[in-house]
């Protein structure tokens, strides 16, 4: 038999998915990057959509400097442990509440590390190396409190440094501006450090604020900080309730929200507002249009600044 | 501002910091920190025209802007507006030869004596944290190479200079002894001064033991023995701690800090 002849061409596949197929691939106990930084792009479909599909026991590494979406995948009791050089809001919430407490309370394990540190490893699971070497925190109490990072004399000049372990992600989340349909994504600004966390990630996720032609991608490829998404998520505002760069701005108002609700349960041991707070941004709304429609058309605009 | 007299302390603490400051040094502007900030501007836009001054992870140009509007938060997009480059952060943390020339200034939970600091917890038993902190973001790394850093708090009292910090997350002068440091092969010069509203301190030459400097206007030796809980190495003759000119005061009220964040 012949192939039939054709003057089609192979398809190139799309890389467009759904939120629930995505999700479909968290299971319980993975380890998790999270993009984004401390009040900006992070991918809160995503993390909305863990907490509402009751995922446990992950291990968590948000961005160098994570935000209160850590904070938040910790209070619904999603994380086991959390690998973080920071953990909360700046002026919003000097420490995360959740954070403070869980730990406090031995609930969660902290994987204590500062950002160069972090960095070091994610380049070790991106050179799929066992450890990258550094010399920042010899003399400090990190090897101590984290006996995962080990003191070591360097084979080349016989100097003291530290071997950071590799921190290797079986998924990345990230939020950004654009993608193309085959997974071209491009930021607004310097997209922090989410190049750093993909290269770490063996599969890679994207929520986009907008799905652009690959003609688009391609007047600037020089742009592109992710080359290779595995999947692209729409979503409009789906950074919401931090920034995203070009977009919107950080929403303070319902920030400081989930900060008062964290609160009370880290301060008075009370989960009344936490559970509030969940019921109607996290596991009531039906979808992210359902979610946006809570937070109102007049909120979501008066945000719309570049 | 007829009065330089009339400066706040957080005023004369930005001051000192800027003085400190080398035209042509690497520095950066952290958000919701208004004291280094203040200080960093006001020594670029008067004497270091040539320093690279890093706003919200981009390097800036503000030499020339009128007024440079305070952000809040690191991550405001708007900040942008000035940059002539973008760091992708991994790139801020990771190439670490433009932190020779850089100065950097940090925070603590508690500070000791050879002004080691810690930001991960208060607590004998780490696994037991009487107060989880907020952890130690890059402050472990940049105290490390920049050529020096200043340690800088809010407040001045017991629970911050304690005898022994509970953890070190960045390393000062360990033990003590000029050599505290290259022993263990850290490159960078280490902590220099250590400001706070109460007073300046710096370090002695050999023991590297904290030394009172220069007393804020209205301190005396005593308000600061009694709210340190360590015993602090003190000259004979403890100065005042200079104050900004005019011309230092009107640029930080009229360019730097129009919101008045040093004058709360």
């Amino acid at each position: 038999m012949t192939e039939p002849v054709t003057n089609q061409p192979p398809q190139r596949q799309k890389r467009i998915m759904e939120l629930d197929e995505v999700l479909a691939k968290v299971k319980d106990g993975m380890t998790i990057g999270i993009g984004g930084f401390i009040n900006s792009s992070h991918p809160m479909l995503v993390v909305r959509g863990l907490i509402k599909r009751g995922i446990k026991n992950l291990t968590v590494a948000g961005a160098a400097s994570s935000g209160l979406e850590i904070d938040l995948l910790i209070a619904a009791g999603c994380v086991a442990k959390v690998v973080a050089p920071y953990v909360g809001g700046e002026a919003l919430s000097p420490i995360g509440p959740a954070f403070r407490a869980a730990v406090e309370k031995g609930r969660v394990e902290v994987f204590e590390l500062d950002e160069a540190m972090y960095y070091a490893a994610l380049r070790a699971a991106a050179q799929r190396v066992p450890f990258n070497p550094w010399r920042s925190g010899v003399g400090t109490s990190f090897p101590e409190v984290n006996p995962a990072i080990k003191v070591f004399r360097d084979p080349i000049n016989g100097e003291t440094l530290l071997a950071i372990p590799a921190l290797n992600f079986d998924i990345a989340f990230l939020h950004a501006a654009v993608s193309d349909p085959y997974g071209n994504v491009q930021y607004v600004g310097h997209g922090y450090g989410d190049r750093a966390i993909y290269a770490a990630a063996d599969q890679t996720y994207v929520q986009v604020e907008q799905v652009v032609s690959n003609e688009e991608i391609r007047k600037d490829p020089l742009k592109t900080a992710i080359p290779g998404a595995d999947g692209v998520i729409r979503a409009r505002f789906g950074a919401h309730p931090y920034s995203s760069p070009g977009h919107y701005i950080e929403d303070q108002e319902h920030i400081k929200q989930y900060v008062r609700a964290a609160t009370a349960w880290a301060k008075d041991n009370d989960f009344g507002p936490l559970k509030k707070y969940l019921d109607d941004f996290v596991t009531g709304p039906a979808d992210h249009p359902a979610y946006l429609e809570r937070i109102g058309i007049r909120r979501l605009l008066a945000l719309n600044e570049y | 501002m007829q009065n330089p007299a009339a400066a706040t302390t957080r005023e004369i603490m930005a001051t000192v910091l800027a003085r400190d400051l080398v035209d042509g040094e690497w520095v950066e502007v952290g958000a919701n920190l208004p004291v280094p900030r203040a200080g960093v501007l006001l020594a670029h836009l008067l004497w270091g025209p040539n320093m690279t001054v890093m706003i919200a992870m981009t390097k800036a140009n503000v030499l020339n802007e009128p007024v440079i509007e305070e952000f809040q938060l690191i991550t405001d997009h708007r900040a942008t507006r000035w940059a002539e480059a973008y760091y992708l952060h991994n790139d801020l943390v990771e190439n670490m030869k433009f932190r020779r020339k850089g100065v950097f200034f940090a925070g603590a939970l508690q500070i000791d004596r050879y002004g080691n600091s810690n930001l991960i917890g208060i607590g004998k038993d780490y696994k037991a944290l009487k107060f989880r902190g907020p952890g130690a973001i890059g402050v472990c790394n940049a105290t490390v190479m920049n050529s020096r850093f200043h340690l800088v708090v809010n407040s001045h009292d017991k629970r911050i200079f304690v005898p022994k910090c509970d953890f070190v997350s960045a390393y000062g002068w360990g033990g003590g002894g000029k050599d505290a440091r290259t022993k263990l092969g850290l490159p960078g010069g280490g902590p220099r001064y250590v400001v706070t509203p109460l007073c300046v301190m710096d370090f002695e030459d050999d023991t590297k033991r904290m030394r009172l400097k220069s007393l804020n206007p209205g301190i005396s030796v005593d308000d600061v023995v009694q709210n340190t809980g360590f015993e602090l190495a003190i000259p004979s003759q403890v100065p005042i701690t200079p104050v900004p000119t005019q011309e230092e005061l009107r640029v930080l009220r009229l360019r730097i800090d129009v919101g008045g964040a040093l004058r709360q």
